[in-house]
């Protein structure tokens, strides 16, 4: 239950415009606070501006206008306190598994020994022992997601911004990897933003989902996510779950 | 899969073994019936082979070898082709990456790389003849030239077809410019700079044998060749060739294995050849 | 590549910081080039003493001079300045050999390497890329061939054929062949393939197989292998015009002589940068062709 209502981001009328030979609106306006320790999930339909807006809060992208406040401070470049999880493949093939999670400490200048210890802790966290000197090719799309993931937590940033990260797992791995981020959210407390197209999933990790109108991007709804922690497969098929289950649904069809 | 590679090799034996004897067949047939003497530009010349006998050709060879002068050869310019090669990788591939990392750099230079890269390396040689003299410079200078325009390309491009997201993912993982360089950048490039490497390689060679005809100084196959043609000695031009083709293809096999070794993390490498 | 793309200059800066820096060292050449006649150079230390000579760093004016005097044929300078018959220029000129006759010749040799090598190479990658059979008997054999440079061959070819006009053709249509197969057969094996594969499967066959199918997807590889073909053409037309040529701009270069000793005569550097410069300027404007033809043809091909 999110008791610390510090705002940890704050954006304030973000809106996007990709120039180009057609310009393409795709954010109109969203105003969005996400506490510290919050867990926050958007769902929205194809195109509706949710990587954009996950990559102005990462500092890749500059609002057309608008701004995006990070502890009050205005976002101005990617950092590593908000580990970022792309949704296209960012596992680097040249390296091993290995390097790939001891990436983030590397350029944060750990030690060797520290490193291997945390990348062995990784491997173990994400069920990879004995692919630690494998290159990703010989890695499914699944198991190299992990890795991204994986190597984002390696350096325990403050914020997690996750683009559909679970999106190529066959349906036992993406439960157990949600049980897994659901654990390390209780354990770890961070800020999460995760992005989806599982209004289940969305439920079942959120302290608080976030609907996108189609493009341009807006705010259709938000739902306040109040299921009791920690949660499991009973959570799934409580009644309490099923309801906002439907009123989402509910939400997404209407036009 | 073995079985595949089997049957490549025994084709490959059998059709280069067929060459080898219809070659043998032609050489008897045309010792017969081909000219010895032969009309050139202003006179004849008497005793020509033009398609020289094995048997000429291995006497030939055993001469050039045990003679020393087909060793030294080979070693005198298999070392200018290595020494422009490093030299020109050493200008180009450098140059190549920052071109492509830094804006102004590249606009600055664009037009001379532009210039350079249609210019024929081999238009330079009386240039390079004039300003570095008849000597050892003015051939490596030359090889290194070629090299260094097709290994600048290569980097530049290299570089230029990273993917982003790559780059993106290691800036939010924290890393400084000098560690993308070394450890995003350079490895994602690696394997575009050497296949130019690979061609540069190729060009080295075509280059070494025109350049060693300044005031070429006994030992090296340029002038091997020049000389033989000067006689005109048919066996020893085809030892030369044949020695020349040698060194190009096993140049070629190593850079290609060097290819292959830094992209072993790719998931299909390019083919063969 | 660059993290803001968006944050780069217009493309007017690109132009314009380019055209400085020709410009900019023009303008240093020009000064450098000219400092003989200031600065006595017997003065200087050693490198420098060698190199501010007229004779090794050509004045720009002479270099333009010499440019004017190669396309007029010998016309008479503003300047008046006179030629001698002896030298680099004056050879040329009284043998009435200008800068555009001898871009022309080699462009034409060039051009004929294209058109024969191209065709024959397109030819051998397609059997080569098409039927595995071909592709395991003959690909050694190319191999073999192919790491000959086509230089080396040149005085042996010339006993074949003499001294006239098509030993020298030889070995461009000889160098454009070898460069154009691989990317030809590569098109082919790898990428056209698979829609081979499919339009098998849909039962096409045959010609229309080839016509409609293999050649298109290939061609990308085919045109990108021509225009590396350009650039091999030109460095060999180059290399044997220098070597054997009576016309072209290899002779231009050298400036004609026995062909065993040419290259130990020093030559002019002010017509050598003129037949450099023109060089350049062709070889782009040709392969600004083959790139203009090449993207019509592969129009289909939107990525
Ligand atoms: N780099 C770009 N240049 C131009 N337009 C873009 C760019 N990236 C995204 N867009 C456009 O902006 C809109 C929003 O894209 P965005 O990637 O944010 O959607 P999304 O909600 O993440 O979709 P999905 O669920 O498919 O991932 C789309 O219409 C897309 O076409
Ligand atoms: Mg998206």
């Amino acid at each position: 239950m999110p008791e610390p209502r510090r705002r940890r981001l704050e954006m304030r009328d973000v809106v996007h415009v990709y120039e180009g030979k057609t310009a393409t609106r795709a954010l109109d306006g969203v105003s969005l606070d996400v506490h510290d320790n919050e867990f926050l999930a958007i769902v929205g339909p194809v195109g509706s501006g949710k990587t954009t807006l996950v990559r102005i809060v990462a500092g890749f992208l500059r609002p057309t206008s608008g701004v995006v406040l990070c502890d009050g401070a205005p976002v101005t470049g990617p950092g590593p306190e908000r580990g970022y999880v792309f949704q296209e493949e960012a596992i680097f093939p040249w390296m091993s598994v290995r390097d790939n999670l001891g990436f983030g400490l590397l350029a944060k200048g750990v030690v060797a020994s520290e490193r291997e210890k945390i990348v062995a802790e990784l491997v173990r966290l994400i069920g990879l022992e004995g692919y630690e000197g494998a290159y990703p090719k010989e890695l499914s799309g699944g198991m190299s997601k992990m890795v991204e993931v994986a190597r984002v937590l390696a350096t325990d940033p403050a914020i997690l911004l996750l683009d559909e990260p679970f999106g190529l797992l066959d349906a036992q791995t993406r439960s157990k990897m949600q049980d897994q981020l659901s654990l390390l959210w209780e354990e770890k407390r961070k800020t999460v933003i995760l992005v989806t197209h599982d209004v289940e999933e969305a439920i079942y990790l959120a302290d608080r989902v976030v609907v996108f109108t189609p493009r341009p991007g807006r705010i259709k709804v938000e739902v306040t996510v109040d299921l009791p922690r920690p949660r499991s497969l009973e959570t799934r098929f409580s009644p309490a779950f099923l309801a906002l289950k439907r009123s989402i649904w509910k939400e997404i069809g209407r036009a | 899969m073995n079985g595949l590679w089997r049957r490549r090799l025994w084709r490959a034996l059998l059709s280069l073994g067929v060459l080898a004897v219809l070659y043998g067949i032609a050489s008897q047939i045309g010792s017969a019936l081909l000219p010895r003497r032969i009309w050139m530009v202003a006179h004849y010349i008497e005793d020509v082979e033009l398609l020289p006998p094995y048997a000429s050709l291995l006497e030939e060879a055993v001469f050039l070898v045990k003679s020393g002068i087909l060793p030294r050869s080979i070693l005198v310019s298999t070392a200018r082709v290595l020494e422009g090669l490093a030299l020109g990788a050493a200008v180009g591939v450098p140059l190549g990456l920052s071109m492509a990392r830094v804006a102004r750099l590249e606009w600055l230079l664009d037009p001379w790389v532009t210039f350079f890269r249609f210019t024929p390396a081999l238009a330079l040689l009386p240039l390079y003849a004039l300003w570095f003299g008849l000597g050892e410079l003015s051939k490596i200078l030359l090889i290194a030239t070629a090299v260094a325009v097709v290994t600048l390309l290569g980097a530049y491009q290299g570089v230029r077809d990273v993917p982003r997201v790559y780059l993106e993912a290691a800036k939010s993982l924290g890393a400084s410019d000098g560690l993308i360089l070394r450890k995003i950048v350079w490895p994602a490039a690696l394997p575009q700079i050497l296949s130019s490497v690979r061609i540069a390689l190729g060009l080295a060679w075509v280059t070494v044998v025109v350049a060693e005809l300044i005031k070429a100084t006994m030992p090296s196959l340029g002038y091997l060749l020049a000389l033989a043609g000067a006689y005109p000695r048919v066996s020893t031009i085809a030892v030369g060739i044949v020695t020349i083709g040698v060194l190009v293809l096993a140049c070629d096999a190593a850079a290609l294995g060097l290819y292959a070794m830094a992209t072993r993390w790719m998931k299909r490498s390019p083919a063969d050849a | 590549m660059r993290l803001d793309d968006a944050a780069r200059p217009p493309k007017a800066r690109r132009v314009w910081l380019g055209l400085a820096s020709v410009v900019a060292l023009v303008a240093a050449y020009t000064l450098l080039s000219n400092a003989y006649r200031v600065v006595d150079p017997s003065l200087l230390p050693d490198p420098l003493r060698g190199l501010l000579r007229p004779q090794i760093l050509p004045p720009t004016q002479r270099i333009v001079d010499a440019f004017v005097q190669l396309v007029g044929a010998g016309a008479p300078l503003a300047g008046g300045a006179d030629l001698h018959p002896g030298d680099h220029i004056g050879g040329l000129v009284e043998q009435r050999v200008t800068l555009q006759g001898s871009l022309l010749v080699s462009t034409y040799r060039v051009l004929i390497g294209l058109a024969v090598g191209g065709s024959l190479g397109i030819l051998a990658g397609l059997l080569m890329g098409w039927s595995r059979a071909v592709d395991e008997y003959v690909h050694p054999i190319y191999i073999l061939f192919r790491s000959v440079p086509p230089l080396a061959l040149i005085t042996y070819v010339m006993l074949w054929l003499g001294h006239g006009t098509a030993h020298l053709l030889i070995p461009i249509i000889y160098a454009v062949f070898a460069t154009v197969v691989i990317p030809t057969y590569h098109g082919v094996r790898d990428v056209a393939d698979v829609y081979v594969k499919a339009a098998r499967a849909l039962g096409a066959g045959g010609r229309l197989l080839l016509s409609r199918v293999m050649l298109p997807a290939a061609s990308p590889f085919v045109l990108a292998g021509l225009r590396y073909a350009l650039v091999i053409a030109w460095m060999t037309t180059v290399g044997v015009e220098m070597l054997m040529g009576d016309d072209g701009v290899g002779y231009l270069l050298i400036g004609g002589g026995l062909w065993s000793s040419r290259l130990e005569v020093a030559g002019d550097p002010a017509v050598i940068v003129v037949g450099i410069v023109g060089l350049a300027l062709v070889g782009y404007a040709m392969d600004v062709g083959v790139r203009v033809a090449g993207d019509r043809l592969t129009q289909w091909v939107k990525r």
